[in-house]
C-alpha cells in the first residue's frame, strides 16, 4: 500500500518534472517570426511584400550598379578592396566578392516573391481586400521578373527557382534554364504583374503598371524585339505621370522622386544607402574606391557630349569623383532602376533597328536636348546606334547600363578590348559549384 | 586553562549571536603538558600561516597564526608524535619532547600528491584518472598581461594560447588540445569558484574582425590561487554539453581560518615600446618603383598611351608616419589585498587597478577590480560562503586598425612620399585612406564594462562524508560603448560628425545542486567518491544602439542632439537543465575506477533532440605501489591513466538556431517588412566529442624529477555545420549536424628540482604538445576570410585554418614574370588552381621555465615557442603590388623585384597590365589578374621562440624587515618579449588579426604588434 503510495507520487513528480523540463526549454524571438505564421493575416502580408522590396534594396544599392559600371570605360578601380580591382581588369574570379553578393541577393529577393506568390493567395483576413492582394501579389510577380532579368543579363541562363524554399527538397534537380527560357519567365511573370497592379500618378517607388510596361520594354531590347519594344516604351513614355526633368541634375536631388523616374527605390535615414562611400574620397569621407575614368571625364566635360552631364562629376585634377549618389549625410540616395531617359533610348535603338530613322533620332534628340548636348549629329542606322550606345554610355555613366549594354550587343570586345566572350557572363559563385549538384559552371572559369 | 576557558566563553558568545550553532558538549581534559612552537618554511625560514599541527593519535589539532606559532595544552604527556601539513608542502611528523619546537616544512615541489579540483568535486591528484593540469596562481602573477588565461601560454601541455595583438586586454586565442568544431564555440568553458563564466566578447565597435576583447581580462590575475586545466572526456564529460572544449577552473584565493589577518601590497611600474616598428619604402623608392611599374605596364600592352611617370623620381622626400604612430607605453598596477579567519569563518578581500596603454596610440586600458571571497561555519555542519568579483574596465578602442580610416592602415598604407599636411596646413588624405594623425588625435571610442561574477554557497554536511552543497551563480556583464567620429575625421567628415552608442547586456545564471559521497573504509583499502547533481542555466544576451549624425559642433558628442538618429536592439535567451553523475572508486591506493554520466537538454536544439546523454570512463594504475615495481628502486610514482568518454558542445550557434524564421526589419518606405531568413531544422541536435586519452606520470629522485605523458585522439562529430546551400535556395546556409573532424596528440611535461640546498635552488619546467588537426567529413568545401578574398578554407582531409592560394613555382630569371603551380594542367590559371598551401595551427608548442633563487635573491626566466604554423602577411599582400595600387605605398619587400633577365627572386617583374589573366607565366598575374596577389609568396613560416619573461627579484632581509615590522619586502625586475627568434618577416608572429572568427587565424594585418615591456615592482607583506 505504501510502496503503491510512493510509487504514485513518484509518478506525478516525474510526469510533473518533464513538462516543466520541456516547458523551461521553450525560448521565443522577439525579432523574428517562425516559418509557419510567417503570412498568416493582412500584416504580415503586408510585411511580406515589403521585405521583398527590401530584398531589391539588397543588391540595387551598391553591388548591381557597381557590376554594370566599373567592368567598362566610364569607371576605373580607385581603392584597396581586390573585388573591385577583378572587375575592373574584368578578370573575375569565381568567389569574387561583388558577383557572388548580387548572385545570392537576387535569388532572395526571388525568394521573398515566391513566398508572397505562394502563400498570400490562401489569407483568409477581411483586412486584406482583394484589391490589396492583387497588388501585393502582382509587385512579387514584378519582384520576381526583376530578379530573374538581372540574373539572366548578368549570369545567362540561370536556374527557376519558382516556389519558396520551405526546406532543401525544393531545390533537387532543377538545372539551368536557357537564356530564352529565363527571358520567357520574365515575360510571363511581367504579363502576370502588368495585368494586376495598379498605377496612379505619383507613385514611384513600388512597382505599378508602367513599371512592368518599361521593364517589358527593356526585355524586348534585350531580345531584338524592336517592334514589342518600341510598344512597351511608347506606352510608357505616353504617360504623362512621367518627363524629362530639366536640368539633368534634379533628378538625384533630394528629395528624389521627380517625373524622371519610372521605378526608383527610396531610403532615409533609417534605411541608409551608402554607396556615395564607394565614390567620394576619403577628404570628403568616402573610400573613393569607385572613380570615373578620365575618357568619361572628358566626355562630360565636352557640351557637345555631356552637356550639362557634367554635373556628375566634382572635383579637379586627380580627384575628380563621381557625385550621382550624393547625399553624403543622411544616405539617402535612390537606387535608379528605370528612368523615363531609358525608355527614349529604347525606343529609339528599336525604332533605328526597324529603320525608323526619323523617329529614332527624335527620342535621342529628346534625351540629348534634356541635357543641352545639341542635336546629334549621326546620319545612317550605323552611326545612329553608335550615336545611341554613347548617348546610353554618357546618360546613365554611373548606372547599371553600359556593361549591360555592350554585352547585349555584342560590342564589349570592340569598346572595351574584352575579346573573350567567356568573360562578357560572370562567374556562378563558386560556392554554389561546389553546393550545388545541378549547376553548371558559366564557360571559362 | 584560562586560556580554553576563554575560548569556550567566545565560542558560547557566537552560540548565542548566531542562534543556529549547536554548542557541542566536551569535557575538559586534564592537563599533562603544554607545548608552543612555530612552523618555518625550510626553505626561507618564513613562518608559516595557517598551518595545521596535530597530535598524532587524537583529534587534537592547531592551526598556526600569522607569525607561524602555535600551542598546544593537552592531555597527552611527552613525548608524543605531531602531524604537520600544509597545502603544497610535504606533510611531516614529528616527534617531541618539550617545548618550545621549531617544525621546519619542506615545499612539496612535486605536483603529484596535492589535491585537484576535479568536476564538482575534490580528489587527490594521485587517484586521478584524467588529464588535469594544475597550475599555481604565483606562476601568473605580477606580469604586465590582463588576462590571466593569456598568462598560461607555454605553461600548460595541450593548451595553446596566442595573443591576436599587442591591444592591452585585447582578444586571445586560447585551445585545449586543438580546434573541436568548425561552427561551434571552440574555447573552453570557463569556470571560477563554480561560477560558469561567459567568454562571449560584448565589445559592439567594429575592429576590422579583431576580437574586441579578453572577456577574462577582468579578472585580476593575482586573485587566483590556483587553475586546472581538465583535458580529457573522463575529466570533462562532468560537464557535458559545456566540456567538449575542455575545463579552466580558477579557485581564487581565501583566508585560512584562524590566522591573522595579512595585508599585502604589490605594484609595478612599465614601459613598453612595440617589439618591432614598420618600415616602408623611401619616398625616392616608391616613385621609381611606381615609374619602373608604368613603363612596364606600356611595353607590355603597347596600345596604352606613353606612360606618366613622376618627376624627379630619386629627389622625392619622405615622410616618416610611424614617429607619431608608436610610442612608449606606460603600464601602472596597484594590488592591495587582506586575508585571514577567525575560527569559524575566513575571508579574503582584494583590491586592485590596472592601466595598460598600447604601443600603438591611441589604444588603451584600464581595469579595477574587487573581490570578496568569504565562508563561514553557521553550525558544525552548515557552511554557507560567497565568492564576488566586481570590476570596471575601460578601453579606449582603435576602430578597424586594418581598414583605410584606421590608425594603423592611415599610417602604413599611404605613399611615404605624400607629405602628411596639406599647404594649408589641414590633415592630408589620400585615395580610401584617414590622415593617421587626424585619428590619433580624433578617435573618440570608449568602452566600459561592468562586471559582477559571484555564486553564493550553501554546504551541509548531512553525515561524515555526505555533503550536500548547493550554489547559485551569476555572471552579469555590461558593455557600455560611446564613439564619436567628428568632422576631423574621415568618418565624420560626410556626416557631419556621427555618434554611436551600444549597452550590450550579457546574464548568466546558474544554479546547482550537489550531493557528494567522500568515503574512506577498509583500513585506507577502499576510497570512494561519488556524486550526483543537476543544474539549471539561463543565459541572456541583450543588446541596445543608438545612432546619430549631424552635429553642431565636433563638442557636441550625444547622439540625443545629433540631427539625425536611429536605433537598433536585439535579445537572445538560451537554457540548459542538466543532470549528472559520477563515481570514482580507489582500491588499495592503486587501482582507480571512474564514471560518470550527464544528461543535458538545450533550448536551442530542434524539438525531436533536445536531449544529449554524455558518459565517460577512466581507469588509472599506480603501478609505483607495486611490490614488483618498488623493488627496482627507480620510481618513487608510476601512474599509468586510460580514459574515454563523450562530451558535447552547444555553444557558438544562435539561440535560436533550430527555428525556421522570418526576421523582421527588413523595411521599407518606412513600413515594416519581413524577410525568410533562417531555414527549420528541427533534428538539430548535439555536437559530440568522443575523446580517448592514455597517460602516464613518473616520479624519480624522490619526486625531484617528474615526467607527465599523454596520448589523446579526440573526435568530433555531428558537427554543428553551417553547411552551404546553392543560393537559389534563398539562403547562404543551413546549420545541420553534419562533418568531423579528429584531433590527436601527444603531451610531455617534465618538472625537475635540479639543485636544492638550503641557499640555492634551481627548478625547471619543460613542456609541449604536438597536435595534428584533420577535418575528416565535410560536405562541401568553405571558402572565407581576408573580406572576401577566400584565403582560409576548410576542406575535408586537410586542418582547419588552411590557407588557399596561389601556390608561386618561381620567378621566371628571364622574363620576370612569376610562374604558378598549374594544379589542374590545362595550361591555364583560373580558380581550380588555388590550392592548399599550409595552415595556421603550429603543430608543436611549448614551453621552458627556470626558476633559481640563491639565499634573497631570485631569478626566473620563460621561453615560449610554436612551431609549423603559416602567417598570412596582409600587409605584403597588399604592399607588395607591383604598382597596381595607385594610393599604396610599398614595403621594403617590393625592391627585391626582378629588374633584368638573370635575376633570381620571388618577387616578380613591377607591372599592372591586366591582358590574358589565365596564362601562367604571363605579365597580367604577377599582381593582378586572376591570381590577384593571392599568392604564396606572402604566406610566410610562422614558427618563433621568445623569451616570454626574465625576472629578477630581491627579498629584503628578515633581520632588517623585523625592525619595520614588515613580514616580506621583494623587489624585481622585469623584462617581458624581451628577445624573438623567428624567421617570419612581419613585425611580430605572435598575431592572428581576424581572430574574431575561429576560422580565420593566422594572418597579420595592420595590427598592433606586441609590447616589449620593462617593469619594476615591490611586493610587500605586513
Amino acid at each position: 500500500m505504501k510502496t503503491l503510495y510512493i510509487k504514485n507520487i513518484l509518478l506525478v513528480a516525474t510526469v510533473l518534472v518533464t513538462a516543466s523540463c520541456k516547458k523551461y526549454l521553450e525560448v521565443i524571438p522577439n525579432n523574428a517570426l517562425p516559418t509557419e505564421s510567417a503570412i498568416t493575416d493582412a500584416g504580415t502580408a503586408r510585411a511580406a511584400i515589403i521585405g521583398a522590396y527590401d530584398r531589391v534594396q539588397g543588391y540595387y544599392a551598391s553591388s548591381y550598379p557597381t557590376l554594370g559600371t566599373i567592368t567598362t570605360d566610364n569607371v576605373v578601380f580607385n581603392g584597396t578592396l581586390s573585388e573591385y580591382l577583378q572587375l575592373d581588369q574584368n578578370a573575375v574570379p569565381t568567389d569574387n566578392v561583388i558577383t557572388v553578393s548580387a548572385y545570392q541577393s537576387i535569388y532572395r529577393a526571388i525568394n521573398s516573391a515566391n513566398s508572397v506568390i505562394a502563400y498570400v493567395p490562401a489569407v483568409q483576413d477581411a483586412q486584406l481586400t482583394t484589391v490589396e492582394k492583387n497588388k501585393i501579389l502582382s509587385e512579387a510577380y514584378f519582384i520576381r521578373a526583376l530578379g530573374y532579368f538581372d540574373l539572366a543579363r548578368g549570369w545567362g541562363g540561370v536556374q527557376l527557382q519558382l516556389k519558396p524554399t520551405t526546406d532543401l527538397t525544393v531545390l533537387k534537380g532543377i538545372k539551368r534554364s536557357t537564356l530564352d527560357q529565363t527571358y520567357d519567365q520574365v515575360l510571363a511573370d511581367l504579363i502576370q504583374a502588368e495585368q494586376l497592379l495598379p498605377e496612379d500618378a505619383t507613385t514611384r517607388n513600388r512597382a505599378q503598371k508602367s513599371a512592368a510596361r518599361a521593364l517589358r520594354a527593356r526585355l524586348h531590347l534585350y531580345r531584338k524585339q524592336w517592334a514589342d519594344a518600341e510598344n512597351y516604351a511608347t506606352q510608357v513614355i505616353s504617360n504623362t505621370k512621367y518627363s524629362l526633368v530639366k536640368p539633368y541634375k534634379s533628378f538625384f536631388t533630394a528629395p528624389f522622386q521627380t517625373a524622371e523616374s519610372v521605378l526608383e527605390l527610396a531610403y532615409s535615414v533609417n534605411d541608409r544607402n551608402t554607396y556615395w562611400n564607394l565614390w567620394y574620397p576619403s577628404s570628403a569621407g568616402g573610400q573613393y574606391t569607385l572613380k570615373p575614368s578620365d575618357a568619361l571625364v572628358t566626355k562630360l566635360n565636352n557640351p557637345s557630349i555631356g552637356g550639362t552631364r557634367n554635373t556628375l562629376v566634382a572635383g579637379t585634377g586627380s580627384s575628380v569623383y563621381g557625385v550621382l549618389y550624393n547625399t553624403t549625410a543622411t544616405g539617402t540616395d535612390p537606387s535608379y532602376l528605370i528612368r523615363i531617359a531609358e525608355l527614349y533610348l529604347i525606343r529609339a535603338e528599336a525604332r533605328a533597328q526597324q529603320n525608323k530613322l526619323v523617329e529614332a533620332t527624335a527620342d535621342l534628340n529628346a534625351v540629348r536636348s534634356r541635357a543641352d548636348a545639341g542635336a546629334t549629329t549621326a546620319v545612317g542606322q550605323g552611326p545612329l546606334l553608335q550615336a545611341i550606345e554613347d548617348e546610353n554610355g554618357v546618360e546613365f555613366a554611373f548606372e547599371a547600363h553600359r556593361w549591360f549594354d555592350l554585352v547585349r550587343t555584342e560590342r564589349a570586345g570592340a569598346v572595351l578590348g574584352l575579346n573573350n566572350r567567356n568573360y562578357w557572363l560572370f562567374p556562378i559563385p563558386y560556392s554554389d559549384v561546389l553546393s550545388d549538384p545541378d549547376v553548371t559552371q558559366n564557360p571559362g572559369y | 586553562m584560562k586560556h580554553l576557558y576563554i575560548k569556550g566563553v567566545l565560542a558560547l558568545l557566537w552560540v548565542l549571536v548566531t542562534q543556529v550553532a549547536i554548542a557541542q558538549p566536551g569535557s575538559q581534559p586534564t592537563i599533562k603538558s603544554k607545548l608552543i612552537g612555530t612552523v618555518v618554511d625550510a626553505n626561507n625560514k618564513q613562518p608559516i600561516a595557517g598551518a595545521v599541527v596535530k597530535i598524532k593519535g587524537t583529534t587534537h589539532a592547531v592551526s598556526t597564526d600569522a607569525d607561524g606559532k602555535f600551542s598546544f595544552v593537552t592531555g597527552q604527556s611527552f613525548p608524543y608524535t605531531l602531524v604537520v601539513s600544509f597545502i603544497g608542502y610535504i606533510q611531516q611528523e614529528l616527534r617531541v619532547d618539550g617545548s618550545p619546537v621549531e617544525i621546519p616544512l619542506k615545499e612539496n615541489i612535486s605536483q603529484l600528491n596535492d589535491v585537484v579540483i576535479t568536476g564538482y568535486t575534490t580528489q587527490e591528484r594521485k587517484y586521478v584518472a584524467s588529464a588535469i593540469t594544475s597550475i599555481s596562481g604565483d606562476v601568473i602573477k605580477d606580469q604586465p598581461v590582463a588576462g590571466f588565461n593569456q598568462l598560461l601560454q607555454g605553461k600548460v601541455t595541450g593548451v595553446q594560447v596566442l595573443a591576436s595583438n599587442g591591444t592591452p586586454g585585447g582578444g586571445i586565442t586560447f585551445r585545449i588540445r586543438g580546434n573541436n568544431s568548425i561552427n561551434a564555440s571552440v574555447d573552453p568553458l570557463y569556470i571560477i569558484d563554480g561560477v560558469f563564466v561567459s567568454n562571449a566578447d560584448p565589445i559592439q565597435t567594429g575592429l576590422g574582425n579583431q576580437q574586441g576583447s579578453n572577456p577574462l581580462a577582468d579578472i585580476n590575475p593575482n586573485d587566483i590561487e590556483s587553475i586546472q586545466i581538465l583535458k580529457d572526456a573522463n575529466a570533462t564529460a562532468i560537464y557535458g554539453s559545456l566540456g567538449a572544449n575542455g575545463v579552466v577552473i580558477v579557485t581564487t584565493k581565501r583566508g585560512k581560518r584562524n590566522t591573522a589577518a595579512r595585508i599585502s601590497l604589490n605594484t609595478y611600474q612599465g614601459w613598453s615600446t612595440a617589439i618591432n616598428k614598420f618600415k616602408v619604402a623611401t619616398g625616392p623608392e616608391t616613385a621609381i618603383l611606381t615609374n619602373e611599374s608604368r613603363v612596364n605596364t606600356v611595353k607590355d600592352n603597347p596600345n596604352l598611351p606613353a606612360p606618366t611617370l613622376i618627376a624627379n623620381a630619386e629627389g622625392q622626400p619622405t615622410y616618416d608616419r610611424f614617429a607619431d604612430l608608436f610610442r612608449t607605453a606606460r603600464t601602472q598596477n596597484y594590488e592591495l589585498a587582506t586575508q585571514g579567519g577567525t575560527e569559524r569563518s575566513n575571508y579574503y578581500i582584494g583590491l586592485g587597478y590596472l592601466n595598460q596603454d598600447a604601443v600603438i596610440r591611441p589604444s588603451g586600458y584600464t581595469r579595477y577590480t574587487a573581490r570578496l571571497n568569504y565562508d563561514t561555519y553557521l553550525t558544525n555542519k552548515l557552511k554557507v560562503g560567497t565568492s564576488i568579483n566586481l570590476s570596471r574596465s575601460r578601453r579606449n578602442l582603435s576602430g578597424s586598425d586594418n581598414s583605410p580610416t584606421g590608425v594603423i592602415n592611415s599610417a602604413l598604407f599611404p605613399r611615404s612620399y605624400l607629405p602628411i599636411y596639406n599647404a594649408d596646413g589641414t590633415y592630408a588624405r589620400y585615395g580610401s585612406f584617414d590622415n593617421h594623425i587626424a585619428l590619433i588625435e580624433n578617435l573618440d571610442n570608449d568602452a566600459v564594462g561592468w562586471r559582477t561574477i559571484g555564486n553564493i554557497y550553501g554546504e551541509y554536511t548531512i553525515i561524515p562524508g555526505l555533503k550536500l552543497r548547493s550554489s547559485w551563480s551569476l555572471d552579469n556583464g555590461s558593455e557600455y560603448e560611446n564613439n564619436y567620429s567628428n568632422t576631423l575625421i574621415s568618418a565624420g567628415i560626410s556626416s557631419l560628425g556621427s555618434a554611436a552608442s551600444y549597452e550590450n547586456k550579457n546574464l548568466v545564471l546558474t544554479n546547482e545542486q550537489v550531493l557528494n559521497y567522500i568515503k574512506t573504509f577498509g583500513n585506507g583499502k577502499h576510497n570512494i567518491n561519488a556524486l550526483v547533481g543537476n543544474t539549471i542555466n539561463t543565459v541572456l544576451t541583450q543588446n541596445t544602439s543608438a545612432t546619430g549624425t549631424g552635429f553642431a559642433a565636433n563638442s557636441l558628442k550625444s547622439v540625443a542632439v545629433a540631427a539625425t538618429r536611429s536605433g537598433s536592439s536585439s535579445r537572445a535567451e538560451s537554457k540548459l537543465l542538466s543532470f549528472f553523475s559520477k563515481v570514482s572508486y580507489t582500491y588499495d591506493n592503486k587501482y582507480t575506477i571512474d564514471g560518470s554520466i550527464r544528461a543535458d537538454g538545450s533550448s536551442k536544439f530542434g524539438v525531436n533532440k533536445q536531449w544529449g546523454y554524455f558518459p565517460s570512463g577512466g581507469f588509472a594504475w599506480r603501478a609505483g605501489q607495486e611490490e614488483f615495481i618498488k623493488k627496482l628502486n627507480i620510481f618513487d610514482e608510476l601512474k599509468l591513466r586510460a580514459s574515454i568518454g563523450l562530451s558535447g558542445n552547444q555553444n557558438g550557434i544562435g539561440s535560436y538556431a533550430a527555428q525556421g524564421q522570418w526576421s523582421s526589419g527588413a523595411n521599407y518606405l518606412e513600413q515594416p517588412g519581413t524577410a525568410p531568413s533562417q531555414l527549420a531544422n528541427p533534428d538539430l541536435t548535439w555536437e559530440t566529442t568522443r575523446q580517448v586519452d592514455f597517460g602516464a606520470e613518473f616520479g624519480f629522485l624522490k619526486n625531484r624529477l617528474n615526467i607527465v605523458i599523454d596520448y589523446y585522439n579526440k573526435y568530433t562529430y555531428d558537427l554543428l555545420l553551417n553547411v552551404p546551400v546553392p543560393y537559389r535556395s534563398g539562403f547562404a546556409s543551413y546549420l545541420q549536424n553534419y562533418g568531423a573532424v579528429r584531433n590527436k596528440g601527444v603531451e610531455f611535461a617534465v618538472n625537475s628540482t635540479n639543485v636544492q640546498s638550503v641557499n640555492f635552488k634551481w627548478t625547471t619546467n619543460f613542456n609541449i604538445s604536438y597536435n595534428n588537426n584533420k577535418i575528416e567529413k565535410l560536405a562541401s568545401d568553405i571558402a572565407l576570410g581576408a573580406s572576401g578574398r577566400n584565403i582560409s578554407i576548410l576542406r575535408q582531409g586537410f586542418a582547419v585554418n588552411s590557407f588557399q592560394l596561389y601556390k608561386q613555382l618561381y620567378v621566371d630569371p628571364q622574363t620576370g614574370n612569376a610562374v604558378y603551380d598549374d594544379v589542374n594542367k590545362d595550361g591555364q590559371i583560373t580558380s581550380a588552381d588555388r590550392q592548399i598551401v599550409g595552415n595556421a595551427l603550429p603543430k608543436f608548442t611549448g614551453g621552458f621555465t627556470n626558476n633559481l633563487s640563491y639565499k634573497n635573491v631570485d631569478l626566473s626566466f620563460f621561453f615560449y615557442f610554436q612551431q609549423g604554423n603559416k602567417i598570412m602577411n596582409m600587409n605584403d599582400f597588399f604592399m607588395v603590388h607591383g604598382g597596381l595600387q595607385a594610393n599604396i605605398g610599398f614595403l621594403p619587400r617590393q625592391l627585391e623585384r626582378w629588374q633584368k633577365p638573370g635575376d633570381q627572386t620571388d618577387i616578380p617583374r613591377l607591372t599592372a597590365d591586366s591582358r590574358n589573366p589565365a596564362v601562367n607565366g604571363g605579365a597580367a598575374n604577377n599582381y593582378g589578374g586572376n591570381v590577384a596577389n593571392l599568392s604564396s609568396r606572402y604566406l610566410e613560416d610562422g614558427s618563433f621562440i621568445r623569451l616570454k619573461t626574465f625576472s629578477l627579484g630581491y627579498n629584503l632581509p628578515a633581520s632588517l624587515l623585523q625592525k619595520i615590522k614588515i613580514s616580506k619586502i621583494r623587489l624585481y625586475a622585469q623584462a617581458t618579449n624581451l628577445l624573438t627568434f623567428t624567421r617570419y618577416g612581419g613585425l611580430d608572429p605572435e598575431v592572428s588579426s581576424q581572430s574574431s572568427n575561429q576560422n580565420t587565424a593566422g594572418y597579420d594585418w595592420a595590427t598592433i604588434p606586441q609590447p616589449k615591456t620593462f617593469q619594476i615592482g615591490a611586493n610587500v607583506t605586513f
